[in-house]
């Protein structure tokens, strides 16, 4: 035992090049701890230096060569025993021997690719680390440094807005239009509601942002839904031929890009919701999906200079955005189908639900206004 | 506890509606309410009207019977004393010869008045004999008489203080209304 | 286990607003104290707490707006504390989109458009586009109540920041163009707000609904006003642009009472000058009201402002205000009856009250167009007729009105005649029933009489007295029953005064009119011509002395009064055959004296037959006796002022009264007719001896011997007595005249008598006045006998 006890060991502490000019980036744990890391894009080389220090000094440490990695990997909260790694590049620092003082170790991955983004959900996390390793013999001594990846702007080509007809029959009837289908995260949502026909009494009008993340496949595919922002755009019971602007700001929510199918593991999607909740508190809901992207970070000195409506996040104005943890919300619905079936008893709109498809300009067609409890 | 009056002012006129429409413009405009506090009129009202106009002018409103006054509870003659003075009223056309001084002499003694006011023959005149004063109002309304056709609507109004009567006569001549003043004390 | 009482709702009211209230209090303490600490983050976030309490459905519009004001008066706070940091140079960028960030709409809006009045006010170049964005996004409150204030709030926000230039200097400072876009959708958005509020709830609280509807409706009218307060839009802009918006929000929300309010209001806020130069548009739109709308109150509003505009303006420049190409007459003329020809259900009421304010604006913009009221009146008559209505009851809504219709003419004109120039006036009042054609007549009789207005032509007198039949004679629709004989009386009285306005200064014509009134008068059964009759005798003895006064002009004139007093003994035996006496003598006895002044061929045997008519009348239809002894009087007087008669006539005259003086019932009667009628053989007067006065002292003292012989066949003493001395007091008269037959020793006989008696007389007040008289006699006797008259009149001898 006392070998072990007292035996030597080595702190790791790794540090990247140009970090003077490097964009730090801010990622959720999975604890959901708030974490800064360095930011990197596909195909930068990430490079720098490892610093081997020696505890006891004097004295030396024996090791079986020490390695630097570079790896990609999705894991899946409820398998946590298989992390999957979509890219693992290694590089030798030292040869199995001997140090015998505190050595500095410069390494490079040059251009390596990086596919994803860095993410972390309810279920599902995908990240970025480098790793040293001191290999010994019976315990390696480990260093591990997050980095997180922006995936590269791509500019839709398309870009259509959404526009639909949606109704259920004799009852309500409306049409909606956002001004585009593709959002980028700092974007604003523009458009209106425009009311053809209105037999409820409605008692106010909310636009909900539900991100909705799938993992797994097949049997063991696991979704979560999660509203990710509520917000009422109509208060009170338009009559016919209202119309109703939206306009919702995005940079103020914790959005990520849309995924799809990230290496055969996981999807994150966003989902539009239009809530209309009437007098008797049955909700009549169209959700539309939407794709968001990340721009190109080209204002950045802007960024780091003004205060950017993310601010006001920490600033702890808690209830003047609301961002997901408004969920705790009891009167808040959980913003999911599911949730909503449970609300209520009424059957009655099942049937009756039309599906009303808008011009061709539209870009989504599936076309139902959901009414609450409709179907199975 | 006995009333004292020792002064007042009184409007004289003869109404004569019969024979005119109402009074001129002018003496309605002059006639204020509530400044005057009696009036003796000689008569021929006629109509309920033309009463009540009077009383809206004052509430002390003393009418004799003319000859063309319907209402019988109109006396033929009468006496009001105001302050120092008594003075009879009477509308004349009883008096033969009418508006004859000598004779209305007679009503006077009769009466036992120190001012005898009569009308009838719509002239104004005003004189004193034997330390009695007389009045004839003339005509308010300036009514016909086939006695005389050129009729000045006249009216009278009396200011008495103690033992004097000042009166103030108001003719309406052309469009125009004169005043004449004419004093008498009494012995 | 304790009780909670239960609240009115005045109380749950209360208590609601009074928790919203120290909600506000408190967040609003909260949010200045992080301002002043520069925490404007939560600040903001306090700001939208308080202003969260503005999304409660539970307070009634009167707390409501209370808590509003409270609401909004902190925020003035913020608003100046954000005024303040942006002209110190602090911007807070994106601050616009900050507050966006807000979940709930209405706390958004609210500090949406705080931060945006002060963006305005820091960077005018923002202006046309956030006031554009603002108006927008308040669309999105769609609760009546809540968006009602929010966009009060709006309003009153933006009330000092909206362009007021034609033309932007700048395009991104907007011109006027652009507020009045915005005024204009904010006001259409409120409108909408506040007819939805009609619907909304349960039909059975519609009352109270309409009760908060009246309260809220200052701030939709809010708008149009800010609208009139932009000093940039001219007449032309109101013309294109204000008014279409107005209008076009108005007719299209299908409100009656938005509809109401909203004209008015239109009425009220802009100036008349606009109003005239659109007033087709506004009154079409009046046209398309809903049904329930009371067109009637916004025309008749319009109308009375525009006429007192016109007035005013007349007053100030000395010109009309109406432009000369504005028909207004016409504009509305037409409109007014496009509007009832769209309104079916219009109650005949309402219809004639928009003629009574056309007439009222005929009158006052155009004093001098007779026509137009005529055309008014035509247009009563027309609508009427299609109505149907041949009768309008008194006192009917409808009949009220008419008669306001119907006297506004009178009262404007002053002056019957001008009414006589209006066609369709008597066909109008021809509609009223019984009561209402009376009382109307009266009206203009009345009129007539205070505006001494003058009827000239016999044309006119027929025109107007046709008018005034309900008055004159018994109607075929007249109810019957008697009516209050004090108002018979009272308007009889009226129309006897009216008969001395129908006059010409024509003789001729004056004739014509008298007959003509005759003729309607006649008419008019014994009730009444006892009050018509004797003005037209009256009326006629002038004309009379008229033709006479022209003798020498008119050589027709003696025929001329030969038949005026063959009208005029018509007119008074048609007053006998409505069994009265009296008058008729008096008017005979009247019609004597004015014969008797005329001279015209044959005019004795004229008067004579007056007298003798006096006289047939006081023996045949006097039985009164004391009228009898008032005749006899006043024949008496009568005939002592003649001096027309010879001796042929005046003899039976003369006789015949002291005859019917001695033949009276009483003996006092007697005695008092032969001493008045002693009188007539003094100085009665004949034509054969020139007029001259008969002095027959002989009979005159057999007249007042024989008043004492009667006298002393009286019973009752103190009439005797009282009988003595006014015989005295005759006898004295006829002494001082110089009648030889009265001697001294005849008064000292009666003095004597008198004396004797006098002391016997009971004590009492009779008695003193008899003293008294005799007293005065005795007074009047000691004064001549002392100061004797220079005409050597002697009481020589006389005892006192």
């Amino acid at each position: 035992m006392s070998f072990f006890g007292f035996g030597q060991s080595a702190d790791i502490d790794i540090s990247l090049d140009g970090t003077e000019n490097r964009k730090m980036a801010e990622i959720k744990s999975e604890d959901g701890k708030k974490e800064r890391h360095f930011l990197y894009y596909d195909g930068e080389t990430v490079s720098g230096k490892v610093n081997v220090t020696l505890k006891k000094p004097g004295s030396k440490l024996e090791h079986q060569g020490i390695k630097i990695e570079f790896v990609g990997q999705i894991e899946l909260y409820y398998d946590r025993g298989n992390h999957h790694e979509f890219t693992s590049l290694v590089k030798e620092l030292a040869r199995p021997g001997e140090l015998i003082q505190n050595t500095l170790y410069a390494f490079e991955f040059l251009n390596v690719e990086k596919p994803f983004e860095s993410y972390t959900g309810s279920n599902v996390r995908l990240r970025y680390f480098l790793r040293v390793t001191v290999v010994r013999r019976l315990s390696d001594v480990v260093k591990e440094l997050d980095i997180v990846v922006h995936t590269l702007s791509c500019y839709p080509d398309m870009n259509n807005s959404i526009k639909m007809e949606v109704g259920i029959e004799d009852c309500l009837h409306i049409e909606f239009e956002y001004n585009k289908s593709k959002y980028h995260l700092k974007d604003v949502i523009v458009g209106k509601i425009y009311f053809l026909l209105v037999r409820i009494k409605i008692k106010n009008m909310e636009i909900a942002i539900i991100k909705r993340e799938t993992t797994g496949s097949g049997p063991n595919t696991f979704t979560e839904n999660e509203t990710i922002a509520k917000y009422e755009i109509m208060d009170g019971a338009p009559v016919r031929g209202e119309s109703i602007p939206i306009r919702v700001f995005l940079a103020g929510y914790d959005l990520t890009p849309s995924m799809r199918d990230i290496n055969k593991k996981f999807s994150v999607r966003y989902y539009l919701n239009l809530v209309l909740m009437d007098e008797e508190d049955r909700r009549y809901f169209k959700q539309q999906e939407i794709t968001l992207w990340r721009k190109g970070e080209k204002t950045r000195k802007n960024l780091q200079t003004s205060p950017s409506p993310q601010l006001l996040v920490t600033g702890g104005a808690e209830s003047f955005i609301p961002a997901h943890n408004h969920s705790s919300d009891p009167q808040d619905p959980a913003g999911t189908i599911e949730d909503m079936k449970q609300d209520t008893n009424e059957e009655e709109h099942s049937s009756k639900m039309t599906v009303q498809t808008a011009d061709a300009h539209g870009d989504a067609c599936s076309t139902n206004l959901t009414a609450d409890g409709m179907d199975e | 506890m006995p009333k004292r009056v020792c002064s007042g002012q009184a409007t004289v006129m003869e109404y004569t509606v019969e024979k005119c429409s109402s009074l001129p413009a002018k003496f309605k405009k002059l006639l204020v309410p509530g400044r005057i506090q009696h009036i003796l009129c000689t008569g021929n009202l006629c109509t309920k009207e033309s009463y009540d106009y009077l009383k809206t002018l004052a509430s002390d409103v003393h009418v004799v019977r003319g000859d063309f006054d319907e209402n019988l509870n109109y006396p033929e003659q009468k006496v009001v004393t105001v302050g120092q003075f008594r003075i009879g009223l009477c509308h004349g056309h009883q008096v033969v010869p009418w508006g004859e001084p000598d004779s209305l002499a007679l009503i006077q003694r009769q009466l036992d008045v120190d001012i005898l006011i009569s009308g009838h023959t719509h002239k104004f005149e005003a004189y004193e004999q034997e330390n009695k004063f007389y009045i004839n109002p003339g005509s308010a309304t300036g009514a016909y008489n086939p006695l005389d056709t050129s009729i000045i609507p006249s009216f009278v109004l009396m200011d008495i203080q103690s033992s004097t009567v000042v009166t103030y006569v108001y003719q309406l001549v052309g469009d125009e209304v004169k005043v004449e003043r004419i004093e008498y004390k009494k012995s | 286990m304790p009780m909670t009482p239960q609240l009115s709702p005045v109380e749950e009211q209360e208590r609601l607003l009074d928790e919203a209230l120290s909600v506000v209090k408190i967040q609003a303490l909260q949010m200045k104290r992080c301002l002043d600490r520069s925490k404007l983050m939560d600040g903001l976030k306090h700001a939208s707490t308080m202003l969260g309490e503005l999304r409660t459905s539970l307070l009634s519009p009167k707390s409501y707006y209370e808590l509003y004001m409270a609401i909004t008066d902190e925020l003035r706070h913020l608003e100046f504390y954000l005024f303040d940091e942006f002209q110190k140079g602090r911007k807070v960028a994106d601050l616009y989109e900050l507050v966006q960030y807000a979940g709930n709409i209405v706390p958004r809006l609210y500090l949406l458009i705080t931060v945006g009045l002060v963006y305005i006010k820091t960077n005018t170049c923002l202006k046309r586009n956030l006031l554009k964005d603002m108006v927008e996004m308040c669309r999105g409150v769609q609760h009546p109540l809540r968006g009602l204030f929010l966009r009060n709030y709006l309003l009153q926000c933006t009330r000092n920041v909206l362009p007021d230039v034609a033309e932007p200097g700048d395009e991104s400072e907007g011109s006027v163009r652009d507020s009045i876009d915005f005024i204009l959708m904010n006001f259409a958005e409120m409108n909408k707000l506040w007819v939805r509020m009609q619907h909304q709830g349960h039909s059975r609280d519609r009352e109270r609904r309409e009760r908060e509807r009246e309260e809220l409706r200052i701030l939709v009218g809010t708008n149009l006003v800010r609208l009139s307060q932009l000093e940039t839009v001219n007449l032309d802009k109101y013309k294109k642009l204000v008014l279409p918006g107005i209008l076009e929000q108005a007719v299209s929300c299908r409100d009656a009472i938005a509809q109401e309010y909203l004209m008015e209001c239109i009425i009220q806020v802009f100036p008349d000058e606009f109003h005239l130069q659109t007033l087709h548009a506004f009154l079409k739109s009046c046209a398309e009201l809903q049904l329930g709308v009371n067109v009637k109150n916004i025309i008749i509003s319009l109308i009375d402002r525009l006429a007192t505009f016109s007035q005013r303006a007349d007053a100030s420049v000395g010109t009309t205000g109406i432009p000369s190409d504005v028909r207004l007459f016409d504009v509305f003329s037409d409109q007014v009856s496009t509007i009832i020809q769209s309104r079916q259900d219009m109650p005949p009421e309402d219809i004639v009250a928009l003629q009574v304010s056309l007439v009222n604006l005929a009158h006052k913009c155009y004093p001098d167009r007779v026509d137009y009221v005529d055309k008014v009146l035509l247009t009563t008559l027309q609508i009427f007729q299609k109505l149907n209505t041949d009768r309008i009851e008194y006192n009917s809504p409808v009949s009220r009105e008419l008669t306001r219709l119907m006297k506004i003419p009178v009262d404007n004109y002053n002056s019957l005649l001008t009414i006589l120039q209006l066609q369709h006036y008597g066909p109008l009042l021809d509609l009223f029933d019984y009561h209402g054609r009376k009382n109307l007549a009266a009206y203009l009789v009345n009129n007539a009489l205070d505006n001494e207005t003058q009827i000239p032509t016999q044309e006119q007198v027929d025109a107007v007295l046709t008018m005034l039949s309900s008055l004159i004679q018994d109607q075929l629709d007249q109810p019957p029953g008697e009516e209050d004989p004090e108002d018979f009386a009272e308007e009889q009285g009226l129309l006897g005064r009216f008969i001395h306005h129908l006059r010409s200064d024509i003789p001729d014509q004056q004739y014509l009119i008298l007959s003509t009134a005759r003729k309607h008068f006649g008419a008019g059964a014994k009730r009444r011509i006892k009050y018509t009759l004797p003005p037209i005798v009256f009326q006629a003895y002038q004309l009379a002395f008229k033709y006479r006064a022209l003798r020498n002009e008119d050589e027709m004139w003696e025929k001329k009064c030969q038949k005026i007093f063959q009208f005029c003994h018509q007119t008074i035996t048609a007053l006998i055959t409505a069994e009265l006496a009296e008058l008729p003598l008096r008017l005979f006895l009247q019609g004597a004296i004015a014969v008797g002044l005329m001279e015209f061929e044959n005019y004795e045997t004229v008067a004579y037959e007056f007298m003798s008519q006096a006289f047939s009348l006081y023996e045949d239809e006097i039985s009164d006796s004391k009228a009898q002894l008032a005749a006899i009087t006043l024949i008496a007087a009568t005939f002592e002022q003649m001096s027309c008669f010879s001796e042929e006539n005046h003899e039976p005259l003369r006789t015949q009264c002291a005859l019917a003086a001695s033949k009276l019932l009483k003996k006092p009667d007697q005695c008092r007719g032969v001493a008045t009628c002693s009188h007539l053989f003094w100085s009665g007067k004949r034509a054969s001896t020139g007029g001259k006065e008969m002095r027959d002292g002989k009979r005159v003292l057999e007249c007042l011997k024989k008043g004492v012989r009667i006298g002393n066949q009286c019973m009752d003493p103190s009439v005797q007595v009282q009988l003595f001395v006014e015989l005295l007091n005759h006898y004295i008269y006829f002494y001082e005249k110089d009648n030889e037959q009265v001697s001294v020793q005849v008064l000292n006989q009666l003095i004597g008598k008198i004396r004797e008696e006098l002391p016997n007389l009971e004590a009492n007040e009779e008695t003193e006045q008899i003293n008294k008289h005799f007293t005065n006699t005795l007074e009047h006797l000691r004064n001549r006998l002392e100061s004797p008259e220079s005409e050597g009149l002697s009481y020589e001898g006389l005892i006192l």
